[in-house]
């Protein structure tokens, strides 16, 4: 068992966060706490050590162990050498005990995405996209393989309630090839998966 | 993941708006999700403690809580207007053993804004998120009525991830609780805390007056 799966976190925690970042909504509106969702992801990237592979293999088996900090705070799959899938939101706890012990989740969660798509990059569904999207992007950069910095893109995410973003169609087809799937391959993973990315060097 | 995320940027919001800004955040995030979970009113003590038991109160969203039925808080006329609560685990230590694992070492604003806590408004916390959910609590508690009296939660003890305590010894004279026993209590919980009636006529408070 994976070291992550032993230690749960706290409902209380999790429902504490997403009420400070509203807290934020609350006075600096959706462009702040989209500032404040990107400085969190950030922050914690930031805080993580950085990593080596002299092989794609060496990496990619750190990967899908969980061993390297890119998938520390998920389970990921990797159906090919680049395409990276994440069977398990890692905010679905929160967002489960936060719709079962306060309600719907507020709508400023998916009025922040709105912003993000259209000024940072399209692809979230609701403010947890926007962290866990910035976070893996801006780890990517403190990784290298074989001596190259690693990249990030994201393909599709499906959010705990079952709304799915797939990247803008102009993008879709060369993203595909990268991951080495098929628009009918990433429709059948994105039915019980939370998410599709791929990883590669330039 | 998010809890994680939060711990990272206390580092830089205490840097920045310095830690009792961090504390000033983190009390109107307490009081906000207090406010969030809305109200709730029990016939009698029996059934609010069985609600805790189940995890239909507000005060559940912290983990396991055990009604330690036990130690019933009485008046001065010996009426029974509260009793003693306690934590199995911090809420904060999953989110400190995922640092501990994730990002290596927890932030050293953790205990700035802990220690100033400490000195500037209750000597009870033992982490940064002790002031979210004691304040929390209280909030918690003034939602809530059994037998139509509005509720007040008094911090006891707690004990943080690294064996430090903390005892309220004024809150334990009000109650008249000695205070070895609730020590004691802190082998097996982490976190103790009392609910009572608010407005009432404690033994202890009687005592010092």
């Amino acid at each position: 068992m994976k070291r992550r799966e032993l230690v749960k976190d706290n409902p209380l925690v999790d429902v504490a966060a997403y009420l400070f970042l509203e807290d934020i909504a609350d006075k600096q509106g959706a462009a702040g706490m989209n500032t404040y969702l990107m400085s969190l992801a950030s922050a914690l990237a930031q805080s993580m050590p950085e990593e080596e592979y002299d092989t794609w293999e060496a990496f990619v088996e750190a990967l899908k162990n969980g061993d390297s900090a890119l998938s520390t705070f998920e389970d990921v799959e990797m159906p090919t050498r680049h395409c990276v899938v994440t069977t398990e939101s890692p905010f679905l706890r929160g967002w489960q005990e936060y719709t079962k012990r306060i309600g719907n989740f507020a709508s400023i969660h998916y009025e922040v995405a709105e912003y993000y798509n259209s000024i940072v990059k399209p692809g979230a569904i609701d403010s947890q996209d926007i962290i866990i999207q910035t976070y893996r992007a801006e780890m990517a950069k403190r990784i290298t393989v074989e001596g190259k910095e690693l990249r990030v893109a994201h393909i599709a995410t499906v959010a705990p309630d079952g709304t799915k973003r797939v990247a803008p169609e102009e993008w879709l087809p060369i993203l595909l090839e990268k991951a080495g799937i098929t628009q009918t391959m990433l429709n059948m993973i994105m039915r019980n998966n939370a998410s599709v990315w791929i990883v590669y060097t330039e | 993941m998010l809890d994680v995320a939060l711990v990272s940027l206390i580092q830089d919001m205490s840097e920045k708006a310095g830690v009792e800004g961090t504390i000033q955040y983190w009390l109107r995030v307490g009081e906000n999700l207090a406010r969030r979970m809305g109200k709730e009113a029990y016939m009698g003590w029996p059934s609010f403690n069985v609600a805790l038991r189940e995890g239909r109160t507000a005060f559940s969203i912290e983990g396991d809580v055990t009604a330690l039925t036990d130690l019933a808080i009485t008046d001065v006329d010996g009426d029974v207007v509260g009793y003693i609560y306690a934590l199995r685990e911090c809420v904060f230590n999953p989110t400190i053993t995922r640092i501990r694992y994730s990002v290596g070492e927890v932030p050293e604003a953790d205990r700035l804004v802990a220690e100033e806590y400490n000195n500037s408004i209750k000597d009870t916390a033992v982490c940064n998120f002790c002031v979210i959910h004691q304040k929390f609590r209280e909030e918690v508690a003034r939602n809530i009525t059994v037998a139509g009296q509005q509720l007040e939660c008094l911090q006891l003890a707690d004990r943080g991830f690294t064996g430090e305590t903390k005892i309220a010894v004024d809150s334990l004279k009000k109650i008249g609780i000695n205070e070895e026993y609730v020590r004691s209590l802190l082998r097996n919980y982490a976190c103790v805390y009392a609910i009572i009636m608010h407005g009432a006529r404690l033994r202890g408070e009687e005592e010092e007056a």
